[in-house]
């Protein structure tokens, strides 16, 4: 087990923003964190990476305890994740954008990086021509010289995630990747989220749009910050209490 | 017991002016986003103004002082418009503007006043006796007119609709502006009454103490002062505030020399800070 | 053939700048051959001077953070070195590195609990913090003759100018080269991503408090190298070359020049200190003159004096469209 969430709670002023969660996400599978509006489920992405402290509940990732840890700490470990307002390094290029975003790994110390040692160097090389391999892969490599504030909404969308990608997660979490996307960026995004998932990655995602289920092997569906479900995508899509709580009518057919 | 009833008089004689201007300029800075750096020079000049009418012209000292705020608080419209608002929310260009109004009002104060140290008129002279402990009425005047005005500012913030306004102004501008409240209208008010405030505090200084071009960088500094340590964007703060440091300021003179009293007042903010930098009631600004 | 062209003109461009500053250079080292007067030779050193304290200045805001206290800093760094080496009689080139160091340690000392703060809140409080440190000059009278102005502070260089043109010319060279790799180096690009949005850098793995502080600190070091270099060269100090106007005056230097790039405190510093100088028969008039540039700056060059050449280009390629159009019709 890659995450496992155990009783997670968290108030805010006498709000339970999310209550007694319990969730479990396995190595390489793909996890649908859905809900209503409000429901919680961008808290929960706060709380796992950091954001957030949780007043009540336990985060262990990879056999490892992480609750309550710093953001970059939890980013240390190998959890990435994408922003649901994608907020950007706007005014770097989009190349810039992920090469500023290979902190980590690899890691050159200050002072090799300040005097350009031979090693700082070929870090960098390497991170360049990696940070190229990503944005190809979410299709960003054609305006990789545009600044980040330049580029259309589905496009920053992406490259919310090759930054997330150049962390080199091993959990990816991705908060509504296909919100305010036109049909050809959502499929755009979702062959890249396959081929993302096909090269190994665990991916939790937030979405609304309802395509997105087809992609996920598991769904988790919670309203006022309480699980009221969970399941195959099949499965949940015919949860009556889901239906209620979520879909509406209209949603069903 | 005469020192203790002079040292309180003089704590709430400081405090209620150094909370004028310091509520002036929280007041710009909750509805406006700005750090006004100017906001002690146009003190000075209110002081300035009101001396030019009532020595150089003659005038009756009250019609100066109110001749004196109104000038300053229309000088506070043009602020607004012409200094503020082109750059609301830019925090750079804000300051360079402010610095070069300090430079254009105190220059201009320099080139008329040169060297000379001037004191407006007292405001009430003579000596009012409580008991065995004398007070100068010119003290009491300045106090109660300071903590009127308080006082209708307090009301006005709370208890009327444009205070109202301001509150939803300053809590979220977007929010207030979606309700149909016109945000310039109301940050020209909040610029006209800060000005205004702070030209009657250098008028009543100017008659307490004395002017010179100078004062207005030092009433600066106490209105940071207050502002910081009661948590910006807090009234009840800036109160709190402007009677620690009036009280300091006010009683340990009396006891040590001046340097070492200001070195230990800033001594105890600075201490606070590192341990509480949002101030005595400031919110967490996370 | 598009990808050829451009490869070339970068690399043209990595030959030109070098050139253009190795020029500058030159021509700033052969200037004590042509000035004579004293007087102008000391107003060189003093933008020598105040661009380390204004570009160190800027190095902290890349990190998005505001510091309203760095003349506050250089004078920790001038009152420790001229103390320490006026009463322990210590040489300054010991001293002058300890100032630096003095004013680093207290710039890390209060960097940390002012990590929280962001933005405004931490212009204003850091503000403050340097009001606040400057009276501690008062507490140390004894040494620091704040008041008076503390005298006898000994010379680095003698008493002639020319020596300590060289000093500062090289001295603040060496501070802009350091500064330079500073920000363009992976430490730089992270103080920027963490400016830009602190919730993706720390997203990816940057330790936000851990870089701010690094800002704070280099930014303070240098700055008390400036203060310190200073004081050995002034030989008398007085507390309102450093207090809160003296501070917004760096500020004010750095912003006209331009915060947004490396080349905009230098020019800003050199301009605005070298203007007054200029038209010093106007007297008690010169502020008016600062006074005016600032608000010329600030109403027409948003990106400061730097944005200046492009502002005239854009104007000029204005100007000829509408000729054009008017010709044409």
């Amino acid at each position: 087990m890659l995450l496992e969430i155990d009783g997670l709670t968290k108030h805010f002023g006498g709000l339970a923003a999310v209550s007694r969660l319990d969730m479990q996400v396995n190595k390489g599978e793909i996890v649908g964190l859905i809900g209503p509006n409000g429901a919680g489920k961008t808290t929960v992405f706060n709380l796992v990476t950091g954001f957030l402290q949780p007043t009540r509940g336990k985060v262990v990732f990879d056999g490892k305890n992480i609750t309550g840890k710093k953001p970059h700490v939890i980013a240390e470990l190998g959890i990435g994740r994408t922003f649901q307002l994608n907020p950007l390094f706007a005014d770097f290029t989009v190349l810039k954008n992920v090469v500023a975003s290979f902190h980590l790994r690899p890691k050159s110390s200050l002072l090799a990086t300040y005097f350009n040692t031979a090693t700082y160097r070929r870090n960098e090389a390497y991170i360049l021509e990696q940070s190229r391999e990503i944005l190809q892969l979410v299709g960003l490599d054609t305006v990789s010289d545009e600044l980040a504030k330049n580029l259309p909404h589905g496009y920053q969308k992406m490259l919310g995630m090759a930054r997330a990608l150049a962390i080199k997660p091993r959990l990816l979490l991705l908060d509504e990747p296909l919100a305010g996307m036109n049909p050809d960026e959502i499929d755009f995004s979702m062959a890249a989220i396959k081929k993302t998932r096909q090269q190994g990655m665990t991916i939790v995602l937030v979405e609304h749009n309802m395509q997105i289920m087809d992609l996920c092997d598991r769904v988790v569906v919670i309203n006022f910050g309480h699980k009221i479900a969970e399941g195959l995508p099949g499965e949940v899509r015919r949860n009556e209490e889901v239906i209620r709580a979520y879909f509406g009518g209209e949603y069903v057919a | 017991m005469e020192l203790a009833v002079i040292s309180l008089v003089n704590t709430l004689v400081l405090a209620s002016m150094y909370i004028l201007v310091a509520l002036g300029f929280a007041l710009l800075f909750s509805i406006m986003g700005i750090l006004n750096f100017a906001h002690g020079a146009v003190y000075m000049i209110g002081g300035y103004i009101c001396y030019g009418f009532a020595v150089q012209l003659g005038i009756n000292l009250w019609l100066s002082l109110l001749l004196a705020v109104l000038i300053v608080a229309s000088f506070g419209l043009f602020l607004e418009k012409f200094c503020f608002r082109p750059f609301s929310g830019n925090f750079d260009r804000t300051i360079v503007v402010c610095i070069g109004v300090i430079l254009i009002l105190e220059t201009t104060v320099n080139l008329l006043v040169g060297y000379n140290v001037w004191s407006i008129p007292e405001f009430a002279s003579g000596i009012i006796r409580i008991g065995a402990i004398h007070l100068s009425a010119e003290r009491l005047i300045t106090f109660i007119i300071g903590g009127a005005l308080l006082l209708i500012m307090v009301w006005v913030i709370n208890g009327t609709r444009t205070g109202q306004q301001m509150q939803a102004v300053s809590q979220d501008p977007e929010g207030a502006a979606l309700q149909g409240i016109s945000i310039h209208r109301v940050s020209a008010l909040a610029c006209f009454t800060a000005c205004g405030l702070a030209a009657v505090a250098g008028s009543l200084m100017g008659a307490y103490l004395s002017l010179t071009p100078f004062m207005g960088s030092q009433m600066l500094v106490k209105a940071l002062q207050l502002v910081i340590l009661g948590g910006l964007g807090s009234i009840g703060g800036i109160f709190f505030a402007g009677l620690v440091v009036g009280a300091i300021d006010a009683t340990l003179p009396l006891f040590i020399s001046g340097a070492a009293s200001q070195a230990i007042a800033f001594g105890i903010i600075v201490v606070l800070l590192l341990f509480r930098p949002q101030g005595f009631f400031g919110r967490k600004s996370g | 053939m598009d990808v050829m062209d451009k490869q070339l003109s970068i690399r043209n461009r990595n030959l030109t700048k070098p050139a253009v500053y190795a020029g500058l250079i030159v021509i700033l080292s052969l200037l004590p051959l042509l000035i004579k007067s004293p007087y102008w030779l000391h107003v060189f050193i003093l933008i020598f001077i105040y661009i380390i304290a204004t570009v160190s200045l800027r190095v902290i805001t890349t990190s998005g953070q505001f510091p309203l206290a760095h003349a506050a800093f250089m004078g920790i760094g001038a009152y420790t070195s001229a103390v320490v080496s006026k009463e322990l009689g210590w040489t300054p080139w010991l001293t002058i590195p300890l100032g630096a160091l003095a004013a680093m340690v207290i710039g890390i000392l209060i960097a940390y609990p002012f990590a929280r703060l962001r933005a405004i809140y931490y212009a204003v409080v850091s503000l403050f913090f340097g009001i606040g440190v400057l009276q501690i000059l008062f507490v140390f009278e004894k040494w620091t003759n704040a008041y008076g102005g503390l005298i006898g502070i000994p010379y680095l260089l003698g008493a002639t100018k020319v020596p300590y043109y060289y000093f500062f010319l090289g001295l603040t060279s060496l501070c802009l080269l350091a500064l330079y790799r500073f920000e363009f180096c992976r430490i730089g690009t992270n103080l920027k991503a963490i400016a830009q949005s602190y919730m993706v850098a720390s997203s990816v793995g940057i330790n936000e408090a851990r870089y701010r502080v690094i800002a704070v600190a280099v930014g303070c070091f240098f700055v008390g190298l400036a203060g310190a270099t200073y004081a050995h060269y002034n030989v008398v100090l007085s507390y309102t070359s450093f207090d809160m106007l003296a501070t917004l005056w760096l500020v004010l230097y750095a912003i006209v020049g331009g915060m947004g790039s490396f080349a905009g405190p230098i020019i800003g510093t050199a301009v605005l200190m070298v203007v007054p100088e200029l038209f010093r028969e106007l007297k008690e008039f010169v502020p008016f003159l600062s006074a005016g540039i600032l608000l010329v700056v600030v109403f027409l060059m948003p990106q400061g004096l730097v944005g200046l050449p492009q502002l005239v280009r854009s104007w000029i390629v204005r100007r000829r469209e509408r000729k054009a159009i008017t010709h044409a019709s």
